[in-house]
Parts: structure tokens; sequence; C-alpha cells
């Protein structure tokens, strides 16, 4: 996988399985008033089951409408999308990925323990959901708020409760649209470590859009670097730290130095 | 990682700001009074009527129709009116018929509303053809279409009681259907994407999205409709031939000019306005508990 580096081509040294996600030259084109705006342009993305992917850029820059676009909640004007081989709004209908959002959009009038069972009750899932629900808040940590209204709860929490609720239905993909945005350092820094555990623990694949370098470095195991106007992918960086990272990862020589490869491709993205 | 002291409701009671300002009333309400009977009682005396007191000072308090009645006017009127109550010509009993024909009318209105609420979300092109008639609607004196109504429904048979509900509900439909749609639309872009990564079925995102979020919207609508649809229900029987109800007693009282009376009645129209109001005030804490922050 480090044989990967930014300025190769990002297909040639995938690895022989067959990708959980393959972008194929996708584009994503918005009429605007008095023109159109290219949102995306040409990327070409392949992941592996259990990577951790950040896609990182300057606002602008596509990301967040590229995981959109893998998440089926708008359609692509050029270009192909396949998710466990399966178009994205087949996949949506599998259950195949949950999705985190900037807010943790959670409905004030349940409880929190309501909240986490929202997709089982919609998704009519079989067996004890409450006990489902339960099992997901203990993995946040959450188990003695169940009780509580999100309004109760601090905005880490409840960003807390929000990934549990993706994971409520247990799917293989987790999409997440810059989750800790909002929050101050230290929490932010507090959730990135907890989310380590959760991937360690859970198995899953990740998908996480960010505008934060050191967050990308310090989750990845690859960071996609993207540019602004038109949005496309510069290049895709391979975060090789050793797994699992701590507090100490952060302090490490190779962490800046990828910071440092990271924010030469967004500079030269911008030049 | 704490959470915020759950349901800190250290809540103090209304009852004494309520207090203060009926004693402000009060002591504002004496000169007011005071000044408004002296003309009228000094008129009385200078014609040589026999009033029973010696000054227009005097009179001021004990005139048979004032301007405004004494507190004393007012305490006799209240019993003469109230007792007993289970009389079908008491305030008390009559104000029970004028609640019943408003909780009716409202509860038409709801149903109305909500059905017309539903409809307008759904639909841009029904909101924009039908919105404009709505207000048209409500812009029609309700006065001149209450009589019009009853005549229309005594043709087929509807008399007393459901007129006067189906007047009231004519005005309270407005604020519902106007505060249900504005709740159905208030659940944020976040919210519906997360429903459509479920792939749930639009009646989902009703029941388990839109409705609920809606709920505060709709109480708070509730309460102005409940107002508007006394209102509706008094003008109703004012304006057509009633029987009983608050209406028909200030209709009565005041062809007789009795102004204690109908001092008295305004007072029972007020506390019953505030009842109902309070009565949705309960109904909205039990189902909306997650609004527990007050």
């Amino acid at each position: 996988m480090t044989l990967l580096s930014a300025s190769q081509p990002p297909l040639t040294a995938e690895p022989p399985a067959p990708p959980i996600v393959s972008v194929q030259n996708l584009q994503m084109v918005f009429q605007v008033p008095g023109g159109q705006t290219v949102a995306l342009q040409d990327a070409n993305l392949n992941i592996q089951k259990g990577e951790f992917i950040s896609l990182i850029g300057p606002s602008g820059c596509g990301k967040t409408t590229l995981l959109r676009l893998l998440a089926d909640l708008v359609q692509p004007t050029g270009g192909q999308i396949l998710i466990g081989g399966q178009s994205p709004a087949t996949a949506r209908q599998n259950r195949q990925y949950g999705y985190v959002f900037q807010a943790p959009a959670l409905m004030e009038w349940r409880s929190v323990l309501a909240n986490v069972m929202l997709p089982l009750e919609v998704m009519n899932v079989p067996g004890d959901r409450r006990a489902r629900a339960r099992e997901m808040l203990n993995l946040v940590g959450l188990s003695k708020f169940e009780r509580n209204y999100p309004w109760q709860l601090s905005g880490g929490m409840q960003q807390r409760v929000s990934i549990a609720r993706a994971l409520a239905f247990d799917p293989p993909l987790l999409f997440m649209d810059e989750p800790f945005g909002a929050l101050d350092e230290i929490t932010r820094e507090h959730l990135n470590l907890e989310l380590l555990r959760l991937w360690r623990e859970t198995g899953k694949t990740v998908i996480f859009v960010t505008h934060s370098i050191p967050e990308a470095v310090f989750l990845s195991t690859r960071v996609v670097v993207m540019t602004a106007r038109p949005g496309k992918i510069e290049g895709i960086v391979d975060v090789d730290l050793p797994q699992p990272r701590s507090d100490d990862t952060r302090e490490s020589p190779r962490f800046f130095e990828i910071a440092t490869e990271i924010r030469e491709l967004l500079k030269k993205g911008h030049a | 990682m704490t959470a915020a002291a759950p349901g800190a409701r250290a809540r103090r009671s209304p009852l004494l700001p309520m207090l203060a300002v009926a004693v402000v009333a009060v002591l504002l309400y004496l000169p007011l009074m005071v000044w408004a009977n002296y003309g009228p009682a000094a008129r009385s005396l200078a014609s040589g009527a026999d009033l029973g007191c010696p000054t227009a000072l005097a009179c001021a308090t004990q005139l048979r129709n004032p301007v405004l009645p004494s507190p004393g006017q007012l305490a006799g009127g209240f019993g003469a009116l109230s007792l007993p109550p289970t009389s079908p010509l008491s305030a008390p009993y009559n104000a029970v018929v004028t609640g019943g024909e408003t909780l009716l009318g409202l509860a038409l209105a709801v149903v109305v509303g909500l059905g017309l609420a539903v409809l307008l979300v759904a639909s841009r092109s029904f909101e924009r053809s039908t919105l404009p008639w709505l207000v048209a609607s409500q812009t029609v004196p309700i006065v001149a279409i209450a009589p019009m109504l009853a005549v229309l429904l005594g043709q087929y048979g509807v008399q007393g009681f459901l007129p006067k509900a189906i007047i009231a509900a004519f005005i309270a439909f407005f604020p519902i259907a106007v505060g249900m749609s504005r709740g159905l639309r208030s659940p944020d872009a976040l919210q519906l994407d997360l429903m459509h990564t479920y792939s749930a079925s639009a009646g989902q995102t009703f029941r388990l999205l839109r409705f609920p979020a809606s709920l505060p919207y709709l109480f708070t609508a509730l309460k102005v409709a409940a107002t508007a649809a006394l209102v509706g229900s008094i003008v109703a029987e004012i304006s057509t031939i009633s029987f009983s109800g608050l209406g028909k007693m200030l209709a009565e009282n005041s062809r007789a000019s009795d102004t204690i009376a109908l001092w008295i009645i305004m007072v029972y129209g007020a506390v019953l306005g505030v009842a109902l109001v309070g009565l949705i005030g309960l109904i909205e804490r039990v189902a909306t508990p997650w609004k527990a922050r007050t």
C-alpha cells in the first residue's frame, strides 16, 4: 500500500480484491443561475474493505458532494459508482451504509435510545431492537444517557448518538461528513480516538470528510486530497502510521511528514 | 462528559404576579369607575330623579345601568346570574353550552386544518391554487356569514348546537392549517436526508419525522384557534337564533341595557377563554414531554 504515492494514478497500485467502493470518471455539474458549477470532475477512486479513507480539501472542492453521490443523496451527471458491486440506490436499499451528518440531526422528541432505534423501526429490522440500540449506545459509551432527550446532551455526546444510530443496523460502510467539525479541539481529539476504537472493533469501512489535516492523518489509512474549482482529486496519500494509534501518534515525525505531504498537495491545487 | 442536569424544572408559580396585576387593575378601576359614572349620576340628580343617594359622588357606585359597575354591584350581579348554576338562565350553564360549541368547533377545525395542512405541504400547486381562497374565507366578516350558514344548515335540518360549532370551526381551521403546514415543513434538510438514507417511504417520513416535528406548531396554532373559535361561537349565538349560550345572554341583556349583566357575561367569556387555552397547554405538556425545558 505504501507504494502508492500522490504522483501516481490512483488505480494502478490497488490490490486485486474487488473494491467495496469503486468510483470511475465521476462527474457532477450543478446548474446555477447564469451557468454551471463543476462540483466534481473526473474522479476515480477505489476503496478496499476495512479501509479508513478521509476526503480532505477546501470548501467547494466537492468532498461532501462525493459523499452524497456515494449515498445516493444526489445523482451524478456522469461516470459510475459501484458499492459492493451495486448502484448507490440499490446499496442504499440494501442498507449498505450508515450516514453521519455534519450536525447530529437527532429527533428532538425521541429519547437517546429511541433515536438509535429509529433506523431499525424504519427498516423493520427483526429481533430485539431495544437490545440492539442499547448495544450501540454501550459501544459509544452513552449507556447511562439512554433515557435523556437530545437537548440534555453536549454537542459531542449528540454526535456520538448519531454514530451509534448509523451503526445500529450494522451496515458494512460508514459515511461521515465532517462529523466533528462543530466541536471544540479537545472534544474532537477525544472523539477521534473513540472513532478509531470503533473502527477497529467493528471492522467497518469508513469514508470520512474533513478539512482538518491532523484529523485526516490521525484517523486514516489513506487520505484523498481534493482541490476546488473545479472539484477534483489531486492525489491520494498513504498513511503508514502504525495501528493502533494513540495520542503519541500525533507527536511522531512520520505524522508531520505525511501532514506536510498533504499540505503540499493542497497548495499545488491552489496554485 | 457530563450531561446538562436533566429536567431542571424549577417552575415558579404564576399566581403571585397574577395577583399583583389584579390588585393594580382594581386600584386603577375604582377612580375610573367613579369618574365614568359621575356625569350620568349628576345629570340624573339634576333632572330631579330620586336615586336614593344624596350626592353625585355617592350615586356613582349605585346607578341602575352604570357605565362601569362598582365592585359591590358586580358581586351582587354575579350572584344573581350564577345561581343556581344548573338553571338554563344562569351564566355558568350558558358558558358550558358555549364552551361545548367551541370545543366541538375546535375538533372540527383540527380535522379540516390537519387535512388542509397535509395537502398544502404535499402539493405546491394545491397551495398556490387554494391558499388565496383560504385567506379570502377569513376576511369575510363572521357576523355576515354566520346567519347565512345557519339558514343554509337549517335547510338540512342542522339546528341548535351544531351550526355554532361549524361557524366556530370556520374561523378556527385557518390558524391550524397555516401553523401545521409550517410545522410539517419544519424538519431540516439533514433530517430529511437521514430518512432518505434509510430508504423511508413518504408515509414513514410523515409519521416518524414530519408529524412529531409539527406538534409544537400545532399547539401554538391551537391556542390561537381556541380563542378565535370562542369568539366565533359567541358571535354565532348572537347573530343566529339561539336559545342558550353566552352570546344569547349578551344579546338579551344588551337589548335590556343591563350593563352589570353584560360585564359579568364578559368575565365569564374571558374565564372560558383562559380555561380553554389552559386546557390546551395541559394537553401540550402531556403530548410533547421533550419540551420540558421552560
